[in-house]
């Protein structure tokens, strides 16, 4: 009996590790051509076969020398200076809005609440144009600074995650600090944004891959200012009809070196980004 | 419910204005002008820096007025009368143009404009309250606040003003204000034969509205077919991948199962790589020569290749399957944790009752997980609805049909417009489409949203 | 305000104070394409050097021809004053007055560049724009190892060898730019009426026997469609023909070599006739913003960019087939493989002008009804997309 739970218990585990297998081989392949590719020597998108023929690492090299066309280095800072910027902001004001929802009770809380959730279902490019004028009243037009405000402008809608984990944070705690006199600005800064890591961390991540993705927003924004484009908008332009054929290669190296930094970041904060969302799911 | 609460608003209603006309009935004549400038009864009660600040706000507030607001304001009815005119310039041997009204900017401003007296007329009121309370407290010889005083009770028990006042600005700039843009842009005709700045566009009322709906057969028979997709993809997107995430998340976490963290780590990857390379490169490996017919053709499976993206029906099984390649690790990481949540107890006496692996998931597992991620779930649902990459960027909204009136198969509301908006500058139809997926998507997630156990519950856990 | 500065701005210009902003610096923003970049800031330095009297303050922006109408309409104001366009683009732009028509030295223009460049660039008889190239129309790259000279002049010749030698013919079928070939072949037009919409003519008898044909095509077991990155891929390989354009002459003589060869489209068989394939012909075109301070400045640099010299030197440097007349017919350029195969075929071209924005969709749908060996009846299928084409 006891062999045979054993016995069991060792056939269905091969079973998952077989398909543990066979789904991080669907899962990787695209990842493994992207890669292949990018290291390919021969120009050109599409190939009659899978393995490159010849191997090379100068689809990497020349993003950083020949710089004149598409200027990768360029691109990947703003890119890089866009993200850790409008990543502070949105995280920042994503916070105070969960914080208050969760913790202040006030008369238009709940109407505030609903409106926002509904907002936040509205089709964003539709208002790209708007944003863009208003940019321009400001005489911000085509620079980083409204690119910043364009991703951080949405993060009072993406409340209700973070105000889930809040929810799960006892609220005796922060009573027991106003009976000793505290405010709740010390309340939010003291006690629930340190017992909130998780939470910081899965927004900041949201916030800041955004810029990193994003080739919609920024075309609109950033229009004829080459120098300000992100690393998105840039690879774009290599597959144009006139580019492709010579610099797809390079737009999967490009792609890879985007990849780089999320996936160590991913891999490095996993728990954390885990506990955040599940915090946050808990409760709602 | 609902009653109770129109019940409770109408007073609260009431009791603002009737507390205004107090402030005129009981204020004196300080109080009273402070009507007209801000800020004057506090000034004379002794809160010079409030009196000033509400002073210069007023101030601010009538030079944008006149500065800005009104040279679009003045329009807003007709959206401009004067097109761009040309005159000949004998010297230069030109057309001159003489700059017209800019139909786009006058309706943007002109929102704008409007939005700006919200603010205005909200500190206005608290204007005439405040100085009827400071005219009270001074009556009965109570010193005012100063003005130290009153910024402490914004980081204390005003502190939620403090903090949400950035927030909803920049809601408000860069979300409510291009929605009422764009609701009022369906009551125009602003479309590719009325383009600023050559030409104007004007108010139509109703006409692009009924067409979507009954006027043109084609449009209509356009919309409620990828309306009817958009659902389903929607449904399908949203619980296949919480399913297979889950059952991923499971196996995983399976007891005995070794490297749980190589595991996680290879299904995260793909989360990494930026959509618009991957889900590009899934696309090219299902074309007629991409590399998924390639192998089944040489390794004799198939004669021909499969037209994954040209056959309507395998091109809509696609987009789901390959959205599961996108999706699941978001699912299956989400739901790591939860998992572990479960008491353990619930499994073993669900397994002394004879239950086996696929009755606990269906009886435990599921009920379980559904009660805690239902917000997550409906944010996943509308994310769906509106998920403009994983369709854009590998079908285009392809197969195209000559069914639908610019539009493909794998279309889904947000993509069928946003290729109105590129490749027809047909910007009214586009946001009457707009307003209906706005209906549509918001009403489902108000009513699922407030329904859900846990916001109705928040108070409890606390 | 800024508006209001405009207005004032020029309603003095038009009271004949036109000389009143020439004090300070003649500030111009010029678009082109990322590729093009190099050489118009030499352009643009030659032209300073040029005109030294006057104090210029120019500045290149990245926009390529392909986007120049959205980036346009998005905000006329901050768009360029001199800017380059796809001459398909030209009907939008008219509708919206976004270009300045060509008044000064017109004749001198229509002189240098060829009569199609010009009539591709002119709107009930008004020229809107400086041609600057004509090269964005397709033809025909064959491999010469498997193709003769003779075998290319018909489709069914090509198919009959293709299938010999078991290799592919490309041509990307579900693309309303190219399958409009065998449409315009037949005799089939597209045109614009009164209103500005589009008619189309594509479900008479001509377009159905020209739809049959495409059907026909598409059975072929030598067929083969799919995107530009297929057939640069495929060539030389699997690949024995594919039409396409300019933009891919580099790639193409990289796979074939010493076997690369390019010619006009074929005939095909249409109602049991061979009749020569049509094409679409499309030019390049510098256009003057209507919103621009500075029109005249700006016409001249227009001009400068687009002249003769000028497209000598794009042609050098980017091999790209000039309008100039002159230009075109030097011996560099008669000897380009690729720009000779488009000459060829432009004889039997249309001007893809009067080509809106509906047009497409449909016809790409239309394209790949074809693809995916459609049995339904061909006038109906017409009848539908014609439908969806001329839709207001």
């Amino acid at each position: 009996m006891k062999m045979g739970i054993k016995a069991r218990e060792r056939i269905s585990n091969s079973i998952i590790y077989t398909i543990l297998t066979i789904l991080s081989f669907v899962w990787l392949l695209p990842i493994a051509w992207l890669i292949m590719s990018s290291l390919r020597a021969e120009p050109g998108a599409y190939t009659t076969y899978i393995i490159p023929k010849g191997w090379t690492l100068s689809n990497y090299t020349k993003l950083f020398t020949e710089t004149e066309l598409f200027n990768f280095p360029r691109w990947f800072a703003n890119t890089l200076f866009v993200a850790c910027v409008s990543c502070v902001i949105t995280t920042m004001l994503t916070l105070m809005v969960a914080y208050t929802y969760s913790r202040l009770r006030f008369r238009s809380r709940k109407g505030l609440m609903n409106m926002s959730l509904v907002l936040g279902m509205f089709p964003g490019f539709m208002s790209m144009i708007a944003i863009y004028h208003f940019m321009k009243l400001m005489g911000l037009d085509q620079s980083l600074a409204a690119l910043i405000m364009v991703y951080s402008g949405g993060a009072a809608l993406k409340y209700y995650v973070a105000k889930g984990f809040f929810d799960t944070i006892p609220r005796s705690l922060d009573e027991a600090a106003l009976i000793d006199g505290a405010t709740r600005n010390v309340v939010f800064f003291k006690i629930i944004l340190p017992n909130s890591m998780p939470i910081v961390t899965y927004t900041a991540i949201e916030a800041f891959i955004a810029p990193w993705v994003d080739f919609i927003f920024v075309s609109v924004i950033m229009k004829d200012n080459y120098d300000n484009y992100t690393v998105a908008l840039g690879l774009f332009r290599m597959l144009e009809r006139e580019n492709i054929y010579n610099y797809f290669t390079q737009f999967c190296a490009g792609a890879v070196l985007v990849a780089v930094p999320i996936t160590l970041l991913f891999i490095k904060i996993q728990k954390f980004y885990v506990g955040g969302v599940v915090g946050g799911a808990v409760k709602g | 419910m609902t009653q109770s609460k129109a019940k409770k608003r109408t007073p609260a209603v009431f009791g603002w204005f009737s507390s205004l006309a107090e402030v005129f009935r009981e204020g004196d004549m300080w109080t009273r002008l402070s009507a007209l400038i801000m800020g004057l009864g506090q000034l004379k009660r002794g809160q010079v820096i409030k009196g000033l600040l509400l002073m210069a706000f007023e101030a601010l507030f009538i030079w944008f007025q006149t500065g800005f607001g009104w040279q679009y304001l003045k329009d807003f009815g007709t959206l401009g009368t004067n097109a761009q005119a040309r005159v000949w310039d004998e010297a230069a041997q030109i057309f001159r143009r003489v700059p017209g009204d800019n139909s786009m900017l006058i309706l943007l401003f002109s929102v704008l404009t409007l939005a700006t007296f919200i603010p205005f007329i909200a500190i206005w009121v608290i204007n005439m309250k405040s100085a009827l309370y400071v005219q009270k407290q001074a009556e009965k010889g109570v010193k005012p606040n100063s003005f130290v005083e009153d910024v402490k009770t914004f980081l204390d028990e005003r502190f939620h003003i403090t903090l949400l006042t950035l927030p909803m600005l920049t809601l408000v700039l860069f979300t409510v204000l291009p929605i009422v843009f764009m609701i009022l842009i369906a009551f125009t005709n602003f479309d590719k034969n009325h383009q600023p700045p050559g030409s104007l566009f004007t108010w139509v009322g109703m006409t692009n509205v009924t067409d979507v709906f009954w006027g043109d057969q084609l449009k209509s028979q356009t919309f409620f077919g990828i309306l009817g997709w958009t659902l389903v993809w929607a449904v399908f997107a949203t619980f296949t991948n919480y399913i297979f995430g889950m059952i991923l998340a499971m196996m995983i976490n399976k007891k005995g199962i070794r490297f749980k963290k190589m595991w996680r780590t290879i299904f995260v990857v793909t989360i990494a790589v930026p959509q618009f390379v991957s889900l590009l490169l899934v696309s090219k490996m299902f074309t007629d020569t991409g590399v998924v017919n390639v192998l089944l053709q040489q390794w004799g499976l198939m004669s021909g290749p499969i037209p994954f993206l040209t056959d309507p029906t395998l091109a809509r099984i696609l987009v789901i399957v390959v959205n599961l390649w996108v999706g699941i690790p978001y699912t299956m990481l989400m739901t790591t944790g939860i998992l572990m949540n479960i008491p353990a107890d619930l499994y073993e006496s669900a397994a002394i009752d004879g239950a086996g692996p696929v009755r606990q998931f269906i009886s435990i597992t599921l009920p379980y997980m559904i009660f805690v991620t239902a917000p997550q779930m409906i944010t996943t649902f509308v994310g769906n609805i509106n998920n403009f990459n994983v369709i854009y960027l590998l079908t285009t909204g392809g197969p195209l049909t000559l069914d639908y009136y610019q539009a493909g198969k794998t279309d889904l509301l947000v993509t069928w417009l946003y290729k109105l908006t590129v490749n027809e500058q047909n910007y009214s139809l586009a946001s009457t489409i707009g307003i209906f997926i706005f209906l549509i998507v918001g009403s489902i997630s108000l009513v699922v949203y407030n329904m859900t156990g846990s916001v109705k519950k928040e108070d409890q856990f606390q | 305000m800024k508006k209001l500065l405009s207005l004032v701005l020029a309603i003095a210009l038009v009271a004949g104070m036109s000389t009143c902003a020439m004090a300070d610096a003649v500030t111009l923003k010029l678009w082109g394409a990322q590729e093009d970049q190099a050489l118009l800031g030499e352009l643009v330095e030659a032209f300073k050097a040029e005109n030294a009297d006057v104090e210029w303050d120019i500045s290149l922006g990245v926009v390529g021809e392909p986007d120049a109408k959205t980036r346009y309409l998005e905000d006329p104001a901050a768009a360029a004053d001199v800017f380059a366009f796809a001459n398909d683009q030209l009907m939008d732009l008219v509708n919206a007055d976004a270009l300045y028509e060509v008044t000064r030295n017109k004749d001198a223009i229509v002189a240098a560049n060829s009569a199609g460049s010009i009539e591709s660039a002119t709107l009930n008889d008004t020229l809107y724009g400086y041609p600057m190239t004509a090269d964005n129309g397709y033809f025909l790259y064959y491999d010469k190892s498997v193709l003769t000279e003779e075998d290319v002049k018909t489709l069914d010749g090509i198919l009959a060898k293709a299938n010999e030698a078991g290799k592919k013919v490309f041509m990307d079928v579900s693309n309303g730019w190219y399958i409009a070939s065998f449409f315009m072949g037949a005799g089939c037009e597209l045109g614009m009426d009164e209103n500005g919409n589009q008619t189309c003519d594509f479900n008479n008898a001509a377009g159905v026997a020209a739809g049959e044909a495409i059907r026909a095509f598409c059975a072929d077991p030598a067929f083969l469609t799919g995107d530009d990155s297929v057939l640069q891929g495929g060539m030389g390989e699997t690949i024995c023909a594919g039409v396409s354009g300019t933009w891919n002459a580099d790639a193409m003589m990289d796979k074939l070599g010493d076997n690369y060869a390019a010619c006009k489209l074929p005939t095909f068989t249409c109602a049991g006739e061979q009749v020569q394939m049509g094409s679409f012909i499309g030019t390049k075109v510098v256009g003057v913003n209507t919103q621009t301070e500075f029109p005249v400045e700006a016409m001249m640099l227009a001009e400068y960019i687009t002249n003769e010299a000028a497209q000598v030197k794009r042609f050098e440097q980017r091999a790209m087939g000039p309008s100039n007349v002159n230009a075109a017919a030097s011996e560099a350029v008669q000897e380009n493989l690729a720009l000779a195969a488009l000459a060829a075929q432009s004889a039997h071209g249309t001007s893809q002008k009067l080509v809106l924005g509906t047009y497409w969709t449909p016809a790409e749908a239309f394209g790949l009804e074809m693809e995916n060996k459609s049995t339904a009846d061909m006038q109906t299928l017409l009848d539908s997309m014609v439908a969806q084409i001329t839709a207001k």
